[in-house]
């Protein structure tokens, strides 16, 4: 009796694992992307934002799986984006992409999403190394700040090594900038200060800090700054170094407006408008990361998680979650990249 | 001590509370009223949402206060209609319950629609398309407009000038074709004479240029034919001062951020916008409302309004223009 009930039981088992594994097995033709933005009407982000929307038809044309992307904007709001990604689970997107409003506060995001076991690509705001860890399904995609900041570095050490006279407008042997950083609390903000600086010093360009500012990577308040600073620092300023293209932006109107021309303005991201900037000549140059890899990237990881596949080859993860997406100098020669 | 009667008692007791916890748990006493979550596909004729950005806020709006899962889609190619149909039909398969389309060809949709092919409810934008199997319509009058923006032009534009349309040399959508008449029909009814100028994928304003100042014309005037042109018009003569010299006026229609940019900088002049929240917001209502039996449809056409730079920050249009979701 005890053996006939052990094996019904067995049997009945087997059936239920068997249903399992064929409901697993099942291709699926559809899947539903929920992509909450830190802000909506930042340049960069929109760039990135635009080429996932590409990317995405591609993938559907390519593949036949229908890609539905939800994007929505936080407006700088980490309440709003917790909301965002808690209807993105309710209305049962496969995977969630999230450009975090604030990278310390991640970690209320991933519990819901670890309880409803949808995976998390978070990108351009890195999380704490710590929320990371918590779960094997989180992702980030972003560039490493630190050579970005080096490739901006790099970009003035090339110039003043070439004709040192372009960079030292006054010819005293030292090269006067001002500073334009984002928001205080972002990494990147940070990094690119510190490695920007670190490696204009080590390419031994005579560099002097006159001021600097933080314009929260925004292009008006650092247009208001610059023309501050103008005023306060006469016929001073050499050079511009902005941690990003808007601020950079910002600083060129203010020089418009106060008609100075010969100021050098460099800056990060390669923005549609600052590659504008850089074919026109208001702007040295700057530091490029390659948006169709950067979106590529995310919508292929996305993807991937979403129908449980392994992670793209193409864009192989640092410790099977991270992923930096490659970057360039861009001057005036190149700026139609 | 407890007898045997009262250790049956707490059994019993026991059985009840277990009893009335999975009552409970399984919804069988305390029913939540079962909301349900509405599936609504947004197909338009674009290749890109630029032009949608308020449209998508008042559509979002709807979506949260309808309870409702609004999918926005965009075309692989703009305005191809064979796909526009394709889009329908998929979207229908996967269970969208009502669909808001603009559409790319009114009569292959109406043939789709009185063919029994698309049987979901459909609310259509920018189309004056009616029958019983449309429940509801929202456009605005682009004709009138047209008309509109074209006497404001007129009044304003110096005597001698050049008027040239800049014109998309694809195919027009629904609005552009109407908007486009009521330019034209204009310009003819004051006897004005004007040069089309078409478009490829990057706008030649320095060829436009150059060809109405060979003609001798010192002053040019350009009306736009879509919000996409007078994007590119404007960056491109705020690129280059140079052009701001003979160009006394850059008009057309919409109200994207970028549009509203370059007119506060001075570099468009005038142009018609629609309140496209409003239009985002009552296409989501519309279907919802039929969806729940409720009277919803009807044809809604929404008002337009020619807008100048000092008109930006103007408390009237602050809603249309800048809306907060």
């Amino acid at each position: 009796m005890g053996k006939r009930i052990f094996l019904m039981l067995a049997a009945v088992c087997v059936l239920l694992t068997s249903c399992g594994h064929n409901q697993k097995d099942e291709q699926k033709t559809s899947i539903r992307i929920g992509i909450s933005l830190y802000r909506g009407d930042d340049t960069f982000i929109n760039n990135i934002r635009s080429e996932i929307e590409d990317k995405a038809k591609e993938y559907e044309r390519e593949n036949g799986i229908k890609v539905t992307l939800d994007i929505q904007d936080a407006k700088g709001s980490q309440n709003t984006q917790n909301n965002q990604v808690e209807r993105f689970i309710s209305l049962g997107c496969d995977v969630i992409c999230v450009n975090p409003v604030d990278r310390m506060e991640a970690s209320g995001m991933i519990e819901k999403a670890m309880a409803a076991k949808v995976p998390v690509v978070f990108f351009n705001r890195q999380p704490v190394e710590e929320d990371m860890n918590r779960w094997e399904n989180l992702y980030y995609i972003g560039v490493d700040a630190k050579e970005t900041a080096i490739l901006q570095g790099q970009m003035v050490v090339d110039m003043y090594r070439e004709k040192p006279e372009a960079v030292d407008l006054n010819g005293d042997g030292v090269v006067n900038y001002v500073l334009l950083e984002g928001e205080s609390s972002h990494q990147d903000s940070l990094i690119r200060t510190e490695w920007s600086i670190r490696s204009l010093k080590d390419g031994e360009v005579p560099i002097e800090k006159i001021t600097g500012g933080i314009a929260n990577w925004e292009r008006s308040q650092a247009s208001a700054l610059m023309e501050q600073w103008l005023i306060q620092y006469p016929d001073t300023i050499e050079l511009v170094i902005s941690n990003n293209d808007d601020m950079a932006l910002g600083a060129i109107e203010a020089l418009e407006r106060a008609e100075i021309t010969d100021v050098n303005v460099i800056g990060i991201d390669g923005t549609t408008p600052g590659l504008e900037a850089v074919k026109s000549g208001k702007m040295l140059g700057t530091v490029s990361s390659n948006k169709e890899i950067y979106a590529s990237a995310i919508l292929e990881l996305a993807a991937g998680c979403a129908l449980g596949k392994e992670t793209p080859k193409e864009y192989p993860l640092v410790d099977g979650t991270y992923y930096w997406t490659p970057q360039e100098i861009i001057v005036l020669e190149d700026s139609d990249k | 001590m407890i007898g045997k009667k009262g250790k049956l008692l707490l059994f019993c007791y026991m059985i009840f509370l277990v009893v009335l916890f999975l009552m409970c748990s399984t919804d069988l006493i305390i029913r939540e009223p079962e909301q349900e979550v509405y599936q609504i596909a947004v197909i338009i004729e674009d290749a890109s949402d630029n032009n949608y950005s308020n449209f998508r806020k008042g559509m979002d709006q709807a979506a949260v206060e309808l309870n409702a899962d609004v999918r926005f889609i965009t075309l692989y190619e703009k305005l191809e209609p064979d796909q526009q149909i394709e889009f329908i039909m998929r979207e229908q398969q996967d269970g969208a319950d009502a669909l808001i389309v603009a559409p790319v060809d009114e009569q292959k949709l109406f043939d789709a629609l009185s063919q029994k092919q698309i049987t979901v409810p459909t609310v259509l934008l920018g189309s004056g398309l009616a029958g019983e199997e449309i429940i509801g319509s929202i456009s605005s009058d682009y004709k009138k407009m047209g008309q509109e923006l074209t006497s404001q032009m007129l009044r304003q534009m110096p005597q001698d000038a050049e008027v040239i349309i800049l014109s998309e040399q694809k195919k027009r959508s629904m609005a552009g074709e109407d908007f486009r008449l009521g330019i034209t029909q204009e310009l003819g009814r004051n006897g004005c004479a004007y040069q089309t100028i078409y478009c490829s994928e990057n706008i030649y304003l320095k060829e436009s240029l150059q060809k109405a100042m060979d003609s001798g014309k010192r002053h040019i005037v350009i009306l736009t034919e879509s919000p996409e042109i007078l994007t590119q018009t404007a960056a491109a003569a705020a690129e280059d001062s140079n052009f701001m010299e003979s160009i006394c006026g850059i008009y057309g229609r919409g109200s994207t951020t970028a549009i509203l940019n370059y007119l506060d900088r001075g570099f468009i002049t005038g142009t018609c916008a629609v309140d496209e929240f409003g239009m985002g917001y009552y296409s989501v209502c519309m279907a919802v409302k039929e969806l729940e039996g409720l009277e919803g449809g009807k044809a809604l056409r929404m008002d337009y309004q020619y807008i100048e730079k000092e008109d930006l920050r103007k408390k009237e249009y602050e809603k249309m223009l800048f809306p907060i979701e």
